[in-house]
């Protein structure tokens, strides 16, 4: 049995007295597609903060093995910066030694006319495709995504989907966080956060 | 390795420099309102009207032109709130990506030297272009001088832009409180505006010795190195304070990480919360 990339040991986090986070495991094998689902302010936006390392929770652990892509749900760009700039800035960032990774998703993803353009005049849903590519360009082995694809047209989100499809057939541990799910079969699990913590909701045998 | 940090580095300061550069209000301000502000100064203070001006670096009094000194303290106030700005701006609005940077492996040390670097530089090519427009209006004694009493002025009121970019969560709150600071800061250091200028308390405030500096550019030949510590000890002690902020802010919490393995698989065990 392979292990797993992502494993989450007892996780509580709390802001204030407001309990989000009441003990939450689970662990993400590579080549799988793992999905979280619940209501908005349930916690799962906390819960892959916390995986990513971004936020501390109050007790638990989390073990990652290898290098990890996070794409947050808010975009987090540099709106002084143009696409190609952030692609360079995230180059040095990961230490990679081109961008042909980078090339080829900016490719998929359709918006290679917006290169030279500043992140500040980009539509919502461009922003969020190099949002997306920056956490992918490095050909992690984790990929923690939340809300991924917010803001995609169709044709966008299909091509998103062939990319997962792709990632997981190279050993890629995927996790997306969402609040709703049109596609769960696509995943071999989807786990539902409630009152804190996370239960199956569905499996799909391999 | 060392290769590596060097490239890394020159990257952070490039584009810090670059985001700088794009700073539209701050050149607007640059244009605009230093040269501006000069004329309107030195219009409002009376060309012939000497006054005291107690300089420490020697403990005498000078017996200066109010007009001339007058200009230099415009050219601090007007150096100060730009570079405060300009560094608050930046620091504010990368918060988020600083942080984005740091949680994928950027090393928080070349981020922070990458910042100070662009402050440097900052603080360094505003306040020659305040210390040559100044020439328009008066020829002080040494002009390399002024500019580094500017550039003192600057570094400190760069540091607190930084600071204040850290610690404060609202946009209006920052500015305030830097144009607050450099417009009292930099009037009190002048007789014409603060009677009590000559007084002891005076030397407490960070822009005393960039003043001290400016004046001794401006009407003397005397050149008080000590002094350029002097203002410096203010640009470390807002550096430090910030960019212990920005450390703390910037942080990714330790996560348990482990050498990677590559292989696939094709069945697996889940686990089942309770």
């Amino acid at each position: 049995m392979p292990e797993p990339v992502l494993r989450s040991q007892d996780l509580y986090k709390s802001f204030g007295r407001r309990k989000v986070l009441q003990g939450v495991n689970f662990s993400v094998y590579p080549g799988t597609l793992v999905g979280i689902v619940g209501e908005n302010g349930a916690g799962k936006s906390t819960l892959l903060r916390i995986l990513a390392g971004e936020l501390r929770p109050n007790h638990g652990d989390v073990d990652r093995h290898g290098t990890m892509g996070y794409c947050p749900q808010t975009v987090i760009l540099n709106d002084a910066l143009t696409v190609n700039q952030h692609l360079d800035y995230f180059r040095a960032v990961y230490n990679i030694s081109d961008l042909r990774r980078a090339d080829e998703l900016v490719e998929l993803l359709g918006y290679q006319e917006y290169r030279q353009q500043l992140v500040g005049t980009l539509s919502g849903g461009t922003k969020q495709k190099l949002n997306l590519t920056l956490a992918l360009m490095h050909q992690p082995q984790l990929l923690l995504l939340d809300e991924p694809y917010q803001g995609f047209d169709w044709e966008t989100y299909l091509r998103f989907w062939d990319l997962v499809t792709e990632l997981r057939e190279r050993g890629c541990a995927i996790l997306v966080i969402s609040h709703l799910f049109f596609e769960q079969a696509r995943f071999d699990e989807v786990y539902r956060l409630q009152e804190g913590q996370v239960q199956i909701q569905m499996l799909v045998n391999a | 390795m060392i290769g590596s940090i060097g490239r890394r580095y020159l990257t952070a300061t490039r584009y810090a420099l670059f985001e700088q550069a794009r700073n539209r209000m701050a050149i607007m301000l640059l244009i605009a309102f230093v040269p501006i502000w000069y004329y309107l100064v030195g219009l409002f203070t009376i060309e012939d009207t000497p006054i005291d001006f107690k300089f420490r670096v020697t403990g005498a009094f000078l017996h200066v032109s109010g007009h001339n000194l007058t200009l230099l303290t415009a050219g601090l106030s007007a150096i100060t709130l730009i570079v405060g700005f300009m560094l608050f701006t930046s620091t504010r609005k990368d918060r988020q990506f600083d942080q984005r940077l740091v949680l994928n492996g950027y090393p928080q040390p070349l981020l922070i030297l990458a910042k100070l670097t662009s402050l440097v530089a900052v603080a360094a090519a505003v306040s020659l272009y305040a210390s040559c427009l100044l020439v328009a209006f008066w020829h002080p004694g040494s002009l390399p001088l002024v500019w580094l009493g500017f550039f003192c002025a600057a570094l400190c009121y760069g540091g607190l832009g930084l600071l204040l970019g850290v610690l404060l969560r609202g946009e209006l709150e920052g500015f305030f409180l830097i144009i607050m600071f450099s417009m009292i800061d930099t009037f009190i250091q002048n007789p014409i505006g603060n009677p009590a200028a000559n007084q002891s308390f005076v030397v407490w405030f960070p822009a005393f010795a960039p003043t001290q500096i400016s004046v001794a550019g401006g009407f003397t030949h005397v050149v008080p190195w000590g002094y350029v510590l002097f203002s410096l000890a203010w640009l470390v002690a807002f550096v430090l304070f910030g960019l212990a902020i920005f450390w703390w802010k910037t942080r990714a919490w330790r996560v348990h990480t482990r050498a990677s393995s590559t292989s696939q698989v094709s069945h697996y065990v889940t686990e089942i919360t309770r």
